[in-house]
């Protein structure tokens, strides 16, 4: 094999890897979005999406979560069942900051926490990033810009565009540090167990990319 | 190279992530190019006044009061906060169980349950469902869409004129009468002066300041209550107070501010305080009124050419009557003003020019109606009505009552009823039997005890069976009285819908909640100063209406397609096409007095300027000819006695002033045993009613440990251990609640205040999470009308009678709750 074909093949290799990477984070993002509909659910009940899922369950640190999310998405037999787990995502994403879980990494990262203005900074920060790549928020999704789909739709965008040290510092500085409060507030929160496990299961993606990425770049 | 192997295995998976379009796009360069407009400052009005605001990317920044706003309110800088804070309702939501039952869902669950979001269109047909069902199942009477709050500003998006023409445009239903702040006063006033007073415009300012000898402020705060106007409010007022200061400081004028606590005016004007036992006003100006008689102080022509039944009053003064001489010995006993000071009171009045300044509070209480009435009476018996400088003003700390009319015409607003040729869909009028009108504060009494009669205002009124209530930019659940009264009402309602910018608690006793947008997200002018109209604003679009909230006219121009009836609503003209209209009738109407540009032109320029007014007189005129300029009495005279009301035959409301017991009164009153405090819940020094509350960094200038502060004197905080920054628990029977103490001189002994407005919170009874729905929580912010009483005034006016509330309070020493009010519902087993 000559070298310039080892380059080629390695080059292949980072692509599928962060193809891989972009996958799950564009999947974390879609499910931080919106509620489950039958349409979502028929997609993450399908034969595809089950064995990526059975993947991903193949880490250990991810296995118990995931056990949870399809566990879970298989009892959605029901109108009534979707309205429930409709009920849950709005009980902790849709209304109010304080016995909620809203997913704005303002409420975060800032002192003020709960009683923080939305569209503040980290609102700025986003679509300052977001403009850097020629993207904005879709206006279907008229949401602040440190909503965590849009954090985490934009690791995808970098997954794919960007350097290792680029998206370790992003990754790092815009979701990582938040992230753990989100997923604690998120498991103290809801009444049902699918989001508490999503919330969970970001945050060990996270973890488990950030150590993936901090040795590639070093 | 496991990692690797690992994620490349999820490739190898060929899953697609499909759900849905990601939340991002490719940039929009014409949106982009759009946000750099941000720079220019643009204009609008609000209660707290008008003002100037710039954005960034988008989001606005910098706001700054109005040039000609030399009196600018602190309020301004809530503004942001009202915009961005946590409390928005972004999306169109309905309770999980109404959803899935109907009108025969849990109804137990409003206030501590389970939402979901669903599409605008998915509401609004539900929405017409209820309706639908509402009007087949018990007709027009089960439907309660007449119980509406203040106000926007803006005559485009009136929040209630577009709920009732769109609701009317289904079917017809109950509606309310009277108003919570002036109920009594408005309500008794017709009968002797002839109009509602409350609302009227009063002597300008300029001609009390040369005039006036005297000032009474008869429980009455203007320095507080001037700086929010019903329009974008001007602040002129504050200009003639620095000149009142000003004459205090040089002995000009004698200012004298008749009221149990000290109040923000009293101290900026650095004038006199006398202190009166909370709810005794009646008998304190019933001992003046005596002293004159007895001194013959006062001015018997007037009284003989303006006034009726002087006569007829004068044997229950004099105790002839009833065999109590109503002497300053007498008012004494009840007011703890001494006999003297109530002499020196009855010379002082009727030497010299005085003007009486009454406030609002002292009607908002059982027998409100009589202080109104037993002041102007005193106000005949000076013999000063109509004189400039004296005579009696029922509305000098209201909006710009008291700077003079600029007489421009002001521009018309949306309609609130269906045109002339319009019918609704269901057309039904039959109310079966019960009244389609009730006083507005009797709602809650309606829905527990639909089919009963009561007496208002010389009428009976039968209450309706309500079944389903409409709200649109109104928060009862903030005004009305008695919490755990108003929960089982609630638990009764099929349907609850309400329509608001954040999470109130009306929303969250709500099944449907329907988000819109704040006046700072929409496009509509408004007048510059309710009574001084001193020009047009431009309320101009500060940002797009945030999440999935919609202006009034847009949500219910929807819901009128829903209808199948969308032109006839809009009357097939845009939201442009109205503000364009309602500027070109105004500029119609004063064409040739006041010049105005043509729309652009005014739009660009962000204001239209009418000019200032001419000093004015009320009553001026029918002082000059009694009979020429009648007032609007039966008699066309001041009506000391009323012969209508006295035929009405009302135990507690005879046909002429009287002191009456409270149900609870302080200071050795009914009750005082058991509660020695009384309550009082004026309106708030930093915000509107209600408004503002949920601005969160502006609510901290004020709050106590988050709470909302109650107001006490030393000597009750020293009797129960509390000092400043504690949390205290207030309660009665009724209920109870959190707040912060702030211990001040302000107040005397067996006085508290706790400011009304503050945003409902209940919590469980121990103060855990669980059990705010529940008959018995506790509030955790500080709403005092958790505590107060749900009585009608009296048979007259059946207004609220929220200032007859006694209390005690104790420090906190149980589980501190979180405040729960301004985080949208919270959900709870049941």
């Amino acid at each position: 094999m000559s070298a310039s074909e080892m380059n080629a093949s390695e080059m292949n290799s980072v692509a599928v890897v962060n193809q891989a990477r972009a996958m799950v984070y564009r999947l974390l993002s879609s499910l931080f979005a919106k509620e489950v509909d039958h349409q979502l659910l028929h997609e993450l009940t399908g034969e595809q999406a089950q064995a990526f899922l059975a993947q991903l369950a193949s880490e250990p640190a991810f296995k118990q979560d995931i056990d949870t999310l399809i566990s879970v998405l298989n009892t959605l037999k029901t109108d009534k069942a979707l309205l429930e787990l409709a009920a849950d995502y709005c009980g902790l994403f849709l209304v109010g900051t304080k016995h909620s879980a809203s997913p704005y990494a303002s409420l975060y990262l800032n002192e003020t926490g709960s009683e923080t203005p939305l569209f503040g900074e980290q609102h700025q920060q986003m679509v300052q990033f977001l403009k850097q790549s020629q993207l904005q928020v879709q206006t279907s999704f008229p949401e602040p810009a440190d909503h965590i789909a849009v954090i985490l739709a934009y690791a995808e965008h970098i997954c794919l565009n960007s350097g290792d040290a680029e998206q370790l510092k992003f990754i790092e500085s815009y979701l990582n540090t938040w992230l753990g409060n989100f997923a604690a507030k998120v498991t103290q929160c809801d009444t049902g167990t699918f989001y508490s496990a999503l919330a969970r299961l970001t945050q060990s993606w996270v973890t488990s990319d950030l150590e993936g990425l901090s040795q590639t770049t070093h | 190279m496991k990692r690797r192997d690992f994620l490349k295995g999820l490739v190898s998976t060929s899953y697609v992530v499909l759900s849905g379009a990601s939340v991002l796009a490719p940039l929009n360069a014409l949106a982009a190019a759009g946000a750099k407009k941000d720079d220019g400052w643009l204009t609008t009005g609000s209660h707290f006044g008008a003002f100037k605001m710039k954005r960034k990317n988008g989001v606005i920044d910098q706001v700054i009061p109005f040039d000609s706003d030399k009196y600018p309110s602190d309020m301004i800088n809530g503004v942001k906060g009202l915009v961005y804070n946590p409390s928005r309702v972004r999306y169109p939501m309905v309770r999980l169980d109404f959803l899935l039952n109907g009108h025969k869902s849990n109804t137990s669950q409003r206030g501590d349950f389970r939402f979901v979001r669903v599409t605008w269109d998915k509401a609004l047909h539900l929405l017409k469902d209820s309706l639908d069902e509402v009007q087949t199942k018990y007709g027009p009477s089960g439907l309660h869409a007449g119980q509406t709050g203040w106000r926007a500003t803006g005559q485009l998006h009136s929040c209630t004129s577009h709920m009732q023409r769109a609701i009317g445009m289904h079917g017809n239903f109950v509606k309310k009468i009277g108003d919570y702040s002036t109920g009594a006063g408005q309500t008794i006033l017709p009968y002797i002066l002839g109009s509602t007073e409350v609302y009227a415009q009063g002597t300008s300012w300029s001609l009390i300041l040369e005039e006036s000898d005297t000032i009474i402020l008869w429980s009455n705060d203007p320095y507080k209550n001037l700086q929010v106007g019903w329009n974008a409010e001007t602040h002129e007022s504050y200009a003639y107070l620095a000149q009142l200061k000003e004459k205090v400081k040089q002995g000009k004028i004698r200012v004298i501010s008749i009221d149990p606590v000290v109040t923000k005016t009293q101290k900026y004007l650095g004038c006199e305080q006398l202190y009166v036992n909370p709810q005794t006003d009646v008998a304190l100006m019933l001992g003046i009124a005596h002293e004159m008689v007895t001194k013959n102080l006062h001015d018997t022509k007037f009284i003989e050419g303006y006034s009726l039944g002087f006569d007829q009053f004068l044997p229950y003064l004099m105790g002839e009557s009833d065999g109590v001489a109503k002497t300053p010995e007498w008012a004494s006993e009840i007011t703890s003003v001494s006999p003297e000071i109530i002499r020196d009171l009855a010379k002082v009045m009727t030497k010299g020019r005085t003007q009486m300044l009454m406030g609002w509070c002292i009607q908002r209480q059982q027998h409100g109606e009589q202080p109104y009435w037993m002041a102007a009476v005193l106000a005949t018996m000076i013999g000063q009505i109509g004189l400039p400088g004296g005579g009696i003003s029922y509305g000098h700390h209201y909006s710009s009552i008291g700077v003079p009319s600029s007489g421009a015409a002001a521009p018309g607003a949306f309609p609130r009823n269906l045109d002339e040729d319009q019918k609704p869909i269901f057309d039904s009028n039959d109310f079966k039997g019960a009244s389609s009108t009730i006083p507005v504060a009797r709602w809650i009494d309606s829905i527990l005890e639909p089919g009963k009669t009561i007496d208002a205002n010389g009428s009976k009124v039968t209450f309706p069976d309500i079944k389903m209530m409409v709200f649109s930019g109104n928060n009862p659940w903030n005004h009305h009285q008695d919490r755990n009264r108003m929960k089982q009402a609630f638990h009764k309602l099929e349907c609850v819908v309400s329509i608001d910018v954040n999470w109130t608690a009306t929303c969250r006793f709500s099944d449907i909640v329907l988000p819109a947008c704040t006046t700072f997200e929409r496009n509509d002018i408004d007048i510059y100063g309710s009574y001084a109209n001193r020009g047009l604003l431009a309320m101009q679009k500060m940002v797009e209406p945030l999440y999935e909230s919609l202006s009034d006219f847009e949500i219910f121009t929807r819901f009128a397609a829903v209808l199948g009836k969308e032109k006839e609503y809009t009357r097939g003209m845009s939201e442009k096409d109205w503000l364009v209209k309602l500027y070109n009738d105004c500029k119609a109407a004063n064409a040739g007095k006041f010049e105005m540009p043509d729309f652009e032109g005014f739009w660009k320029e962000g204001y239209v300027y009418f000019g200032e007014g001419k000093p004015w007189t009320r009553h001026a005129d029918f002082r000059e000819d009694p009979e020429i300029n009648p007032l609007g009495t039966p008699s066309g005279l001041i009506e000391i006695f009323s012969r209508k009301i006295a035929q009405y035959g009302y135990d507690d409301c005879p046909g002429h002033p009287t002191w009456m017991e409270k149900a609870e009164r302080s200071h050795g009153g009914p009750g005082s045993n058991k509660f020695p405090v009384w309550m009082q819940s004026c309106h708030p020094d930093k915000r509107l009613h209600s408004q503002m509350c949920e601005s969160a960094e502006f609510r901290e200038t004020y709050a106590v440990k988050g709470r909302e502060p109650v107001y006490m004197s030393p000597a009750d905080a020293k009797q129960r251990g509390i000092k400043s920054g504690d949390i205290v628990r207030v309660f009665n029977d009724r209920g109870q609640l959190l707040a912060g103490a702030v211990v001040s001189n302000n107040y005397p002994q067996g006085v508290i205040r706790i400011q009304e407005g503050a945003w409902y919170g209940p919590v469980g009874a121990d103060g855990s999470k669980e059990g705010g729905a529940k008959v018995g929580a506790l509030c955790s912010y500080g709403d005092p009308n958790t505590l107060t009483m749900d009585i009608g005034t009296s048979k007259l006016a059946q207004a609220c009678s929220a200032y007859t509330c006694l209390v005690d309070f104790e420090k906190y020493k149980g589980k501190v709750p979180e405040v729960s009010s301004f985080s949208g519902p919270i959900e709870t087993q049941i």
